[in-house]
């Protein structure tokens, strides 16, 4: 295993010169009259040519070995929306036993100005460095003389002591890049795992075997000296409804995974399922405090005293433990001392308040595991080796009667089985005591869905009275929950209701089950309002869309490169009956509509009617996916679209005499 | 222009104190809780003047968080710099029954850099902490001493620092020696201080307490207008190194002028040939100055870089013009010492900028107000301001960044109170004509022209610049229609003293009309809708609105040849009260359908009473802003 792990398919002509690293200041006419319709005809500043280096070297003078990276590049900058390009932040990493230094700093801005190139070289005492937070250095400069048309150039050199993740290349930027290559040198003692993640790739790539690249104690060590190049790259832009920006960033990341020591010896970084499956049920931090159970043996009759099948202990011993620990808002998968403390201070991190929750489960004989999982704004998790760093979260997973449950206890007004937004991300680990692990989709685990319900009655003066009726559940009654919450009553939740609401008056209100969560909160608010009408010459037009009516479609956007990722499906009807003030037919209204999105993905039915002196509308929309393909996008805006030409329509009664 | 160029380096939070150890939250008296969502138990602030190089702030103080809205009232956030020390942090955490659950202390804080965006430097840094607690009610207690090696700015005290925070009990105590000369400004405070004075020293304390929470009512004027507060100002000052006294504005930008800003003005002797020769032909001041300034913003950009004397001094003209950016003082300083080498006299004025207008107490000097600085020129009477941060900002336009305020002018004469222009009503225009066609189908297609000026010239300037994909994303924002297209977009901008933009579009709005059993429904007002206001009852707050502006649009139709010619339901309205006045009138003469509409809102204070008046204003503009035609089709 001399040679580097490539994930990915090689299949490139190698018919390319790979560029060393280009020289500083030779700007050229071309880089001058460069077009930006080439690449971006929106593009603020281009990168023209960027090259970088990162390779394991000795350090005599503090005798380690550390990663150097070395970075350069070119920017034309085109206006001046393009001028915070010449504002540099490099940020570096701090702890009290190591640090990444940033030396031999240069940089200069050239202005071709009557015929010749001007260059205004930053001066070093324009280098700042600021002490961002306790792990972060910021090192700061900006360039001087930016005009229209600028090009800028500017390289640096880092010292690294983190060789683990060796040194990741962002081929894309906020800017377009015309030129982007990554030349790295990995010493054939050290193997990586590499991964390019994007949409983009790769131009092209060659790897060859440099003799003799570093000495220690005198032997000489051969490295692979591997290029990694990307041309005409697309700005980066990021889009409403998408999760972890990095999942999407094309990037080359390193992971190391091994080591082979001198001595003989073979370190081992990252490893096998296999091997992690042992490591996290022996490690003292998770798996130790999945078993637990004696913690939990004198309360546990107190808590099943009213359970007599599984699933309803189940549901008892989350409640329990939501009441008993309160999560501290930190992410971990590891307990940060032990759960017992967690238990004795009623507060804990995520894996403490769910390890408890496991062992807790277990202790009342049900088949419980943990999951280990990334959040959605961590990105998505390496499928395909174990990448411990990825994952950052833990939930339990129980499995009753053949049926299992995700269950996550940091959400105090979460019911069971639906897990937080949060951990709604690709897949998961199951990690159990004594099978290996697996991998599991993470769903919501319930279903999210809103229904309106009014009755209620049109006055001669025109104004309609009556009663709503709101029933939420899943996401939905989690997130009015919270908000309710927010407040010192409900009462002061619906005044603030109340004044968003600026044409509706909420006389009267009730909110049932908000602490129940089991069960669907239940709003009930009696009110009045105008709904906008005419009324000529005995015809009654009024627009019955007044309860959440779509009114902007939130799929605008003429091309969409990344999924639509909307966390959960769902499900909301509106159903309203309101008598009217004697008898009526009616003249016109919306049309009663049923459409839908491919492959089932969703639907919406509209149906109105009067009979007699009743006017009545029931409206359906469906979300029947989490997320859509961007493919589906066209679908999606066509489908609000339609929605909305819909709800312009008026309803038109006419009295019948 | 919208960077924020804040540059004084100081941020205090006087909030203070108690003495009281029972944290049980059911002892909070139910008027306290109301509309409350963190509760001020208790706050001792102490500041104690042992000399100007050496002030001791002491702060106890006890804040019950009632639920999650109230959390960050729970955070403790301390800024420091060189001249500022922070000696000792102490705190704990008390649950609802007032039981103690938690100790903390100066580790357990967070501490970063205080700058903020893009700062090339920033001397300040910032300690933070929130304890994290999801069980409402809780209680945090904090102790913590500071040491200030200046007393240019003395710590000011605001008891009751927002709406939604109610407090029991606070007090201020302020020791000095009984020599010390001071000058103080109490706002909204009842009664005397309790003042006791020996040999060695002379305190004063001023209490508080039971100041009810107030629920927040929209266009209200800023609170720092009216809330409590008391604010102290030392004759004889230090500061970094340097001594001074005041006891008024003349003596404060006196001290501005001679200690901060003289002597940074020499320029390169090629820079002067280049401005002596760029203003040789221009025979007015006033063109010589708008040369000079084009130069300038064609020279530089904004880069916030706060050194220099605590950020007050600016960098020198010289390095500006070597390096081609600076900081707002730097950009001024340099742009002074442009129209210098010109002879035209311009002043250094120090002003609160901000969209909400601030102006400098004319009553109270301090060092604390003001965190921007512009230049103004009197140009013998017609005065002309310019901002100097922004590089496409016309000539002698200062926006709402920087309108109608009081500010501090720096002369060599000593400090003057200023007040910059106001943009008027009249000022904020946006005048538009569109020529629309409605097919059968419904799909509406056309031209759009609207001017903006004054605040809403503001508004749309952003725009001009940005590419083009960027800026159809940004309309169809801003005219918030489903399924809108923007053909061509284009810009065209009279940077004048008054500057304007004017936006032409065509654009194409398929199935705007909607079709419906044989009718066509057609909501007029395609582009302008004016929102509703909360309706807010039993209002107590002045009404404020800050700045006026006039809309005026004009639409015309081509109806489709299947529509049959109904009349019009009378729909025209015309409305006029002290907040405004407004008028739509719609017009049908064969197929061409005119729609015409114009909304004035005035600015000023109006009594609390008259908010229902303005809610029922707008009210019935927005109803009649959704008014929609419903024509019936050829069979």
């Amino acid at each position: 295993m001399k040679k580097i792990l490539l994930l990915f398919i090689l299949s490139f002509s190698l018919a390319t010169s790979y560029a060393q690293n280009f020289n500083f200041g030779a700007i050229t006419l071309d880089d001058v009259e460069f077009d930006r319709n080439k690449i971006d005809s929106n593009a603020n500043a281009v990168v023209l040519k960027e090259f970088g280096t990162a390779s394991i070297q000795l350090n005599d003078s503090k005798g380690i070995t550390e990663l150097i990276f070395e970075y350069h590049v070119k920017i034309k900058i085109y206006n001046k929306e393009g001028y915070k390009q010449a504002n540099i932040i490099i940020p570096t990493y701090k702890d009290g036993t190591r640090e990444e230094l940033i030396s031999t700093i240069r940089a200069s801005t050239f202005n071709y100005e009557n015929g010749r190139f001007v260059e205004s070289v930053m001066d070093k005492k324009a280098i700042f460095t600021e002490n961002r937070s306790k792990y972060t250095v910021l090192t700061k400069f900006t360039l001087p003389n930016i005009k229209d048309g600028s090009i800028i150039e500017y390289s640096y050199r880092l010292e690294s002591p983190n060789l683990f993740n060796f040194k990741k290349w962002e081929f894309q930027s906020d800017i377009p890049k015309v030129y982007s290559e990554y030349l790295v040198y990995v010493p054939a003692m050290y193997n990586y795992n590499v991964s390019l993640r994007g949409f983009y790739k790769l131009s092209d790539t060659k790897s060859e075997v440099a003799k003799e690249c570093m000495r220690i104690s005198g032997t000489p060590i051969d490295c692979s000296k591997i290029w990694y190049i990307m041309k005409n790259i697309p700005a980066f832009i990021e889009e409403d409804y998408m999760t972890a920006a990095s999942n999407f960033k094309s990037a080359i990341y390193f992971e190391l995974s091994e080591q082979q020591m001198l001595s003989g010896g073979n370190q081992k970084y990252t490893k096998t399922w296999k091997d992690i499956d042992y490591e996290l049920t022996s490690e003292k931090s998770l798996g130790s405090q999945m078993k637990r159970k004696d913690l939990f043996k004198d309360v546990m009759p107190a808590i099943l005293k009213n359970s007599t099948d599984d699933l309803s202990k189940a549901k008892a011993i989350y409640e329990y433990i939501k009441k008993q620990i309160k999560w501290n808002n930190y992410y971990g998968k590891y307990s940060e001392d032990n759960i017992k403390k967690a238990l004795d201070m009623h507060s804990g991190n995520v894996a403490d308040v769910n390890l408890s929750l496991i062992s807790a489960l277990s202790a009342a004989n049900l088949d419980a595991e943990a999951v280990i999982l990334s959040t959605r704004d961590n990105g998505v998790v390496n499928k395909l080796y174990p990448v411990m760093s990825d994952f950052n979260y833990l939930i339990a997973k129980v499995n009753i009667n053949g049926t299992s449950y995700l269950l996550d206890a940091t959400e105090p007004l979460a019911p069971f089985g639906l897990l937080p937004l949060r951990c709604v991300n690709d897949q998961g680990r199951v990690i159990n005591l004594k099978k290996p692990s697996y991998w599991i989709d993470m769903v919501a685990g319930r279903k999210t869905s809103t229904s309106y319900i009014m009755q209620g009655k049109l006055g001669i003066d025109g104004k309609i009275k009556g009663t709503i009726i709101t029933h939420s559940t899943g996401y939905a009654a989690l997130t009015k929950r919270k908000e309710i919450k927010k407040y010192n009553s409900p009462d002061e939740y619906v005044e603030k209701l109340d004044d968003r609401l600026a044409k509706i008056k909420i006389l009267k209100q009730e909110i049932q089950n908000i602490d129940s969560v089991e069960n669907a909160l239940t709003e009930t608010y009696e009110v009045e309002f105008s709904p906008v009408a005419n009324a000529t010459e005995g015809d009654l037009y009024f627009n019955p869309f007044f309860i959440n009516p779509v009114t902007k479609n939130p799929f605008n956007l003429n091309v969409r490169t990344y999924p639509v990722d909307l966390g959960a499906a769902s499900d909301e009807r509106v159903t309203i009956n309101i008598a009217l003030p004697g008898k009526y037919t009616i003249n016109e209204k919306p049309k009663d509509l049923a459409i839908g999105l491919p492959n089932a993905g969703g639907k919406y039915v509209l149906k109105t009617l009067v009979e007699d002196d009743v006017f009545s509308f029931s409206q359906i929309l469906q979300f029947n996916k989490a997320i859509y393909e961007a493919e589906e996008y066209p679908y999606l805006k066509e489908f609000y679209s339609k929605i909305i030409q819909n709800e312009k329509a008026d309803v038109s009664l006419k009295q019948t005499k | 222009m919208k960077s924020t160029t804040i540059f004084f380096s100081l941020l205090f939070f006087a909030i203070t104190a108690f003495s009281q150890d029972n944290y049980d939250a059911d002892l909070i008296p139910s008027n306290l809780k109301n509309r409350a969502n963190a509760t001020i138990r208790n706050e001792e602030t102490t500041v104690d003047m042992r000399a100007p190089d050496n002030v001791i702030l002491n702060v106890k103080k006890a804040v019950t968080v009632l639920n999650k809205n109230g959390e960050e009232k729970a955070r403790l956030v301390l800024f420091y710099d060189k001249s500022t020390l922070i000696k000792s942090i102490k705190g704990e955490v008390y649950n609802a029954a007032g039981i103690l659950t938690k100790k903390f202390n100066q580790g357990n804080f967070s501490d970063e850099s205080a700058a903020d965006g893009f700062s090339l430097f920033v001397d300040d840094r910032v300690k933070h902490y929130l304890p994290s607690e999801n069980v409402y009610p809780y209680t945090v207690v904090y102790n913590y001493e500071i040491r200030y090696k200046q007393n240019l700015i003395i710590p000011e005290w605001i008891p009751q620092p927002a709406d939604d925070i109610s407090v029991e009990k606070g007090s201020y105590t302020f020791i000095c020696k009984p020599s010390d000369e001071l000058r103080i400004k109490t706002q909204n405070f009842q009664g005397k201080p309790e003042e006791t004075i020996n040999d060695k020293q002379k305190v004063m304390v001023w209490k508080i307490n039971n100041l009810f929470a107030v629920k927040p009512e929209p266009f209200s004027p800023d609170r720092a207008t009216y809330q409590t507060a008391v604010k102290i100002a030392a004759k004889d000052f230090i500061y970094y190194d340097h001594k001074g006294r005041y006891k008024n504005w003349q003596e404060l930008g006196k001290w501005n002028y001679e200690d901060l800003l003289k002597n940074r003005k020499t320029l390169p002797p090629t820079t002067i040939q280049t401005i002596t020769g760029l203003v040789a032909a221009e025979k007015t001041d006033k063109d010589k100055a708008r040369k000079i300034y084009e130069y300038m913003q064609k020279k530089t950009r904004y880069i916030s870089v706060q050194v220099g004397i605590g950020g007050f001094q600016p960098a020198s003209a010289a390095e500006v013009d070597m390096l081609g950016y600076g900081d707002c003082k730097a950009l001024v300083n340099y742009t002074q010492s442009l129209l210098d080498v010109a002879g035209i006299e311009s002043y250094y004025c120090v002003v609160e900028a901000g969209s909400k207008k601030v102006s400098f107490d004319p009553g109270f000097a301090d060092m604390i107000q003001g965190n921007h600085v512009i230049l103004c020129m009197p140009l013998k009477g017609d005065t002309t301001w310019l901002e100097c941060t922004d590089q496409k900002i016309p000539f002698g336009f200062l926006s709402t960044f920087t309108d109608d305020r009081i500010v501090l002018a720096c002369t060599k004469d000593g400090g003057k109170l200023l007040k910059t222009p106001k943009l008027t009503a009249a000022d904020n225009f946006q005048i538009r004509s569109a020529n629309l066609n409605i097919l059968a189908n419904g799909d509406v297609s056309g031209k759009m022209t609207t001017t903006f000026a004054g605040s809403q010239y503001d508004d749309n300037e952003e725009i001009i610049d940005k590419p083009l994909t960027e800026q159809k994303k940004l309309l169809s924002g801003i005219y918030d229609i489903d399924n809108i297209y923007f053909n061509t977009i284009n810009y065209n901008q009279k940077k004048s003293l008054n500057p304007e933009v004017t936006e032409n579009l065509s654009l194409d709005i398929p199935h705007y009309a909607g079709l419906n059993n044989n009718k066509l429904f057609l909501k007029v007002n395609a582009f302008n809708v004016q929102p509703n206001i909360p309706e807010v009852r039993n209002r107590t707050k002045p009404v404020y609105i800050s700045r006026g502006s006039t809309d005026e649009d004009t639409i015309i139709y081509n109806l489709p040849e299947t529509i049959q010619t109904n009349l019009l339901p009378d729909s025209d309205k015309s409305l006029k009260t002290i907040f405004g006045e407004y008028t739509c009138k719609t017009v049908l003469e064969g197929k061409k359908l005119t729609y015409h509409r114009k909304l004035v809102i005035n600015d000023g204070t109006f009594p609390p009473e008259s908010y229902s008046d303005f809610y029922n204003f707008i009210n019935e503009v927005n109803t009649a802003d959704n008014l929609k035609l419903i024509f019936s089709l050829k069979k």
